[in-house]
């Protein structure tokens, strides 16, 4: 009757084992799935900003400019009609930068303490050195 | 219990066992066998497939950051032979709203796929986004309509429509002949032609990349996603560019020419702001280019098209002579008229004698005599010498496709005779790019340091800017030498009143007429006129081309080339934010135009 029992137990284990394995293996497949929208979703937002820089550059295009320069009866600037300023300090604008401006790392308390992220060794020396710090004499006060 | 029930229980472990067993040495005899192999093989097929990602390519900014070469959305559309329904709703659909042949896609659409047949079928491909929304609008109607009783709804599945990029460029023909083009409709093996598309093209296209794609969602993992082509800046700006072409397009206009070109040049660091030239394609459209340039036409002449340039070219004369120690702005000649040299007489441009002249005088007058005698006295080895200082036995290596050059004869060449070096002071019998010009008078404007001219500015890889360093060339002459020169030449063109004069503004210059060689001689009838200037005087920030081919109004650059540069000028100075002589010169140099 006991080997009967423990039988009965393991086919109980492995139907457990295979339907966690159903389990994981089925929300892999989700995950694997929406990865590839993402990705998808990704790639029709690339276009689409391709598209919208295209659009700007065509409304704001010389032959559109100049359309519109038109229809608003305005014409182009001759020398001696320009105003100068004398402006002390002024830097005239450099080109475009294209470069992504520099990103500002946050400085947050972290989630895993450093005593679950260092190992033995870095411990071992993190108290050594506290120790040192702690035992070195100070010889006169300051003023 | 019962020993029945134990009897049960073991025939039941008994039972299981045994068929656990038999499914298990099946597997294994399945698996083993020969044909299981082969059916892997196969199956790996429908397991994912191996695709090459192309990048975007690279897009192209002016140096204010105007686009004027990016990529758009277009559609491939295809028939899925296995999803058709309705061959006739979809060929009417894709006639009527695509445009395409209702029998042909009829054809496509009744096809059985297998037998030789194709399972996808393209019917069209970079067909725009309007298109598209109109289909989508038509397949949601269908999609929402309801049927009643027996009814059978329309429907267009099976056709099917795929996004991918491409090239455009937003500005038309502005700067084509600058930009080149790129070949979109092969969009496997698009390669750029001409400009910056051929120069840059393997920059710009990026590093194709094959991924591999599981179809199996457990497989499934996230693509490394693939770094667009990288992105140009130029020293380009689109604002004078359009006036250069349109001054360039009036000045033909005006005075009958063939064509012409205009280059504005930044002497400083070698950066060119505009450059215009005859007739320009619109890239979007590149399959004009045979149409619009037959052979030999080039793409572009400023870099690609040489000619004789006449008189400009006693600029680097005189700097030569100078930059020797032959002569000064004081030294006296004597112009009897003509001179003579291997057999050959050199007259002036008028047949006149000048008489007692300076140096400033034989460039105000444009003497060819003089420059003769300046050569002469030179000597070939000098003369040549500081000829090739200026580059001009050379290609400038500017970052554009298709440029050419004439190969500089020299003394020892057996096309070289005498008569060359007196022929060459002025101009002639020597063939040069309007780009070597460039190059070479740029020297006298920056201080006798000769840059390397360019177009891109900066590049974006990665998503980091990396600024292009401007390249000197050469110090071809002294400074005091370029400064002692650009004085003499406007002095010249204030002596004589010159229409390339610009109000307020001090500007040096050279006009030049060019004959024409024809297989009977030179052609006094047709000629290539130009002029080369730049300003202001004391601080030059731009330099300017002007060359006009065969005009019909007038054959001398005086007339021709000369009022066109003023024009251009008197408008380029207000783009730049210029101030005139009389505000620049009393203020400092903190002010800006408004």
């Amino acid at each position: 009757m006991q080997w009967v029992g423990v039988f009965l137990l393991v086919v109980v284990a492995v139907a457990t084992v295979a339907g966690l394995y159903l389990y994981i293996s089925g929300r892999s497949a989700a995950t694997g799935r929406r990865i590839q929208n993402l990705e998808s979703e990704l790639a029709t937002l690339h276009r689409q900003n391709n598209d919208l820089e295209t659009r700007l550059g065509e409304i704001q295009s010389e032959r559109a400019l100049s359309e519109r320069i038109n229809s608003l009866n305005m014409r182009p600037l001759t020398p001696d009609e320009a105003l100068y300023l004398e402006v002390p300090g002024y830097v005239p604008a450099e080109g475009p930068s294209f470069a992504p401006p520099p990103t500002i790392k946050e400085e947050r308390t972290p989630i895993l303490l450093p005593e679950f992220t260092s190992t033995f060794l870095e411990w071992i020396s993190s108290k050594l050195q506290a120790g040192t710090q702690n035992s070195t004499p100070t010889s006169e006060v300051q003023p | 219990m019962s020993e029945s029930i134990k009897t049960r229980f073991l025939a039941i472990c008994v039972i299981c066992t045994a068929v656990a067993i038999i499914v298990g040495i099946q597997m294994i005899r399945i698996q083993s066998a020969e044909a299981a192999q082969r059916l892997l093989d196969t199956s790996e097929s429908y397991q994912g497939v191996t695709r090459v990602v192309y990048p975007d390519r690279g897009n192209i900014y002016d140096s204010k950051g105007r686009l004027l070469a990016g990529n758009e959305t277009s559609y491939e559309i295809g028939l899925d032979l296995n999803s058709v329904t309705q061959p006739e709703t979809v060929a009417s659909i894709a006639s009527s709203v695509l445009g395409l042949d209702y029998a042909q896609v009829l054809g496509y659409a009744q096809m059985t796929p297998g037998n030789g047949n194709p399972v996808y079928q393209v019917l069209d491909d970079f067909v725009s986004q309007d298109k598209i929304v109109e289909l989508e609008t038509i397949k949601a109607d269908y999609d929402s309509r309801k049927a009643k009783g027996n009814e059978i709804l329309p429907n267009i599945d099976g056709l099917l429509w795929t996004a991918h990029t491409q090239r455009t460029y937003p500005e038309g023909t502005l700067a084509s002949n600058i930009l080149g083009f790129y070949s979109y409709l092969d969009r496997t093996g698009g390669i750029g032609y001409f400009g910056l598309e051929e120069a840059y093209n393997s920059q710009l296209s990026g590093t194709p990349q094959e991924i591999y794609v599981a179809f199996d969602p457990q497989r499934l993992s996230t693509v490394e996603e693939v770094p667009p082509g990288v992105t140009l800046v130029l020293t380009l700006d689109r604002e004078i560019q359009a006036m250069t072409e349109k001054k360039l397009d009036e000045a033909i206009e005006w005075s009958g020419a063939e064509g012409g070109t205009i280059i504005v040049y930044d002497p400083e660091d070698g950066g060119v702001i505009s450059m215009a030239t005859s007739p320009r394609l619109d890239p979007n459209n590149y399959w004009d280019y045979a149409d619009l340039f037959p052979d030999p036409m080039p793409y572009n002449s400023a870099i690609s098209k040489t000619y004789e340039p006449g008189s400009v070219f006693k600029v680097l004369t005189v700097a030569a002579a100078l930059d020797s120690g032959l002569v000064d702005p004081d030294t006296r000649f004597q112009d009897t008229g003509a001179f003579n040299i291997g057999g050959t007489t050199i007259y002036n441009w008028n047949m006149g004698a000048w008489g007692d002249v300076d140096m400033t005088e034989c460039l105000q007058y444009s003497l060819n005599v003089c420059m003769s005698w300046l050569s002469t006295e030179m000597g070939p080895d000098t003369f040549y010498t500081y000829l090739k200082n200026f580059g001009l036995d050379r290609k400038t290596g500017i970052d554009l496709g298709g440029e050419s050059n004439w190969p500089l004869k020299l003394p020892g060449d057996s096309l070289w005779y005498e008569v060359d070096l007196a022929t060459n002071s002025f101009g002639q019998g020597i063939s040069l790019t309007p780009i070597q010009l460039v190059m070479a008078i740029s020297s006298v404007a920056n201080d006798g340091r000769m840059m390397a001219p360019h177009l891109v500015k900066a590049m974006v890889i990665d998503g980091q800017q990396y600024d292009v360093d401007p390249v000197v060339v050469g110090n071809p002459i002294k400074a005091e030498t370029a400064h002692t020169l650009t004085e003499m030449l406007v002095n010249s063109l204030e002596n004589e009143a010159s229409n390339a004069l610009v109000e307020g503004y001090t500007v040096a210059g050279k006009t030049g007429t060019g004959e024409i060689a024809t297989p009977y001689g030179y052609s006094s009838s047709e000629t290539n006129v130009s002029f080369v200037g730049w300003g202001p005087a004391e601080d030059p920030k731009f330099l300017v081309f002007v060359w006009l081919e065969k005009p019909s109004i007038s054959i001398w650059g005086s007339e021709v080339a000369a009022p066109v540069f003023s024009e251009l000028v008197s408008k380029l100075v207000v783009l730049m934010d210029i101030p005139p002589d009389s505000v620049r010169l009393a203020g400092s140099s903190t002010m800006t135009g408004q």
